[in-house]
């Protein structure tokens, strides 16, 4: 029976291991871009500043930034609503509204929808992480930079990138040591991670350990991710 | 002729008009300090001067070159402000040292990344970094941090950090040395170390602006003075004079005040 149980787990486990590399790989990226897109600058009216009259309502329209306000209530909408519900409406939302189950009834398809659901939510979170990064590194340092006569360029990669990885770097260990645990939503849509892998064994054989066996899958891979986390911070600590 | 002339400069952050009006030459190997009350613009002005803010009027003239003239959209070019800015060094407030590398390292790094622009750099790179890191270790020793090149500013005092931004500023050797207030942050047990070393480069001929509220160095550092208030320069002259014996009734108020208030004109340490 143990051996049934490892490898149905090691199965579940071979899931949720995909559906957080797949999740890292395309929302680390995916979140840098929505954390620009939320500090982006871009006033498309602000040539009315230009006018000799200045009313109120130039002012306010002046100062709009449409792509900063667009990508805000988007990382609005996904952090304020949960990732189960994402995930459904993702999944089973085409079929009912188009009556056309784009994800078809295949392991893949319900996979792939699973993983989009995830980079959207999990790069809205990041973004914050990465906004709060960036913003974090005083101005000063950029000032200073500017001044040595370096460029942009030269400022981002020998100045604030690695002040800002040094600020990312705790809140986002906490983000993804959550991904991990959140894999097990997936289960909603029927993909057979960790703990779906599980529930037949309680379910028909009416045995509780197989669910603490699971637990020591998710401890596993926490603790190691914990360990690597800890290793960068400590490779960062030489400077504050 | 003049190192800097500083012409009309005007400077506006919406409708606050910051700089109105600004105008002074500073010579070769004069050392100059800006004094005034907080809010006055002295900040301001070395930002522009430091192509941190776009003035909204005026000219800025180096060695005869115009580096800036608001008129002039050609002098406005980002792609030359790069070049241009080197004319000046810039001493902050808050230091601004890079926490991620090492005294020595701040000090070199600005000058290792501009050689990269040298024509014969990759065939002298060795000779090239080496004079690079003799030079920025000499800068080091000459603000008395000879033995603290290898640590972070995060195990420095406030006084040496500051020493080691002066050292990276004049490590590019710029023609005018800006000092935006640079003993503010400090305790005042660490303040001396700081002008000590600003008033041996004042006599070792470094042509400087020096933004203080110790009015003593000033008197006693600086050859001219300037008296800032509310955007304009109200009064203009030579250190000790405008110190001691103020003209305009506003100079008188000031520095009135900032007796009352932190003692300073006692002499400098050192
Ligand atoms: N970036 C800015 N935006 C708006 N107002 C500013 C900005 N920087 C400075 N000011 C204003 O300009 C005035 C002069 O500031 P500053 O040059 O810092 O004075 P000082 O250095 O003499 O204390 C102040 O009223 C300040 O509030
Ligand atoms: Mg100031």
């Amino acid at each position: 029976m143990f051996w049934e149980v490892t490898l149905a787990l090691l199965k579940g486990f071979g899931t949720a291991a995909e559906l957080f590399g797949l999740t890292l790989v395309f929302a680390l990226p995916l979140g840098l871009l929505i954390a620009f897109g939320s500090m982006s600058k871009w006033r498309p009216f602000r040539f009315l500043l230009n006018a000799k009259k200045k009313a109120e309502w130039k002012k306010r329209l002046a100062g709009f930034r449409p792509i900063k306000l667009i990508v805000d209530v988007i990382v609005w909408i996904i952090r304020g609503t949960p990732l189960m519900l994402q995930l459904m409406i993702i999944y089973f939302g085409p079929g009912l509204v188009w009556d056309n189950n784009i994800w078809g009834s295949s392991t893949g398809g319900r996979m792939t929808a699973t993983v989009i659901a995830f980079v959207i939510n999990y790069a809205c979170y990041f973004s914050v992480i990465y906004r709060g990064g960036i913003e974090g590194v005083p101005q000063g340092q950029r000032e200073a930079g500017e001044v040595l006569g370096m460029t942009r360029a030269q400022i981002f990669t020998k100045i604030t990138f690695l002040q800002t990885v040094k600020r990312i770097v705790p809140p986002m260990s906490n983000e993804i040591i959550t991904l991990v645990k959140d894999t097990s939503l997936a289960r909603i849509i029927a993909v057979t991670e960790l703990i779906k892998s599980s529930e037949p064994f309680m379910r028909i054989n009416g045995l509780i350990w197989p669910l603490f066996y699971t637990g020591v899958f998710y401890l596993i891979f926490v603790g190691a991710l914990t360990l690597l986390f800890n290793f960068i911070e400590r490779k960062l600590s030489y400077f504050k | 002729m003049a190192v800097l002339e500083v012409q009309n400069i005007e400077k506006n952050f919406g409708k606050t008009r910051v700089l109105r009006d600004i105008s002074f030459e500073l010579e070769q190997g004069q050392t100059l300090a800006i004094i005034g009350s907080s809010g006055s613009g002295k900040t301001t002005l070395l930002r522009c001067l430091n192509f941190l803010e776009e003035p909204d009027g005026g000219r800025i003239v180096v060695n005869g070159e115009t580096l800036f003239d608001a008129a002039d959209p050609a002098t406005r070019r980002e792609k030359e402000v790069r070049k241009k800015r080197l004319h000046f060094g810039m001493v902050f407030q808050a230091f601004n040292l890079f926490p991620q590398y090492t005294a020595l390292k701040n000090v070199m790094l600005a000058s290792e990344l501009l050689a990269k622009e040298l024509p014969n750099y990759k065939a002298n790179k060795k000779e090239i970094l080496a004079n690079i890191e003799r030079e920025a270790q000499a800068l080091l020793e000459k603000m008395g941090l000879a033995d603290r090149a290898s640590h972070y500013p995060h195990q420095l005092s406030g006084g040496q950090q500051q020493r080691v931004a002066i050292a990276r500023a004049m490590a590019l050797k710029p023609d005018i040395m800006c000092f935006d207030e640079p003993t503010s942050a400090l305790d005042p047990e660490l303040t001396g170390e700081v002008l000590r070393v600003i008033r041996g480069l004042a006599e070792q001929k470094t042509t400087m602006i020096i933004v203080t509220h110790e009015m003593a160095f000033a008197r006693d550092v600086a050859d001219q003075v300037i008296f800032m208030d509310d955007g304009v320069i109200v009064e203009h002259g030579p250190a000790r004079q405008v110190i001691e014996d103020p003209q305009e009734e506003r100079t008188q108020r000031f520095l009135a005040r900032s007796r009352e208030g932190g003692g300073s004109p006692s002499p400098v340490r050192g």
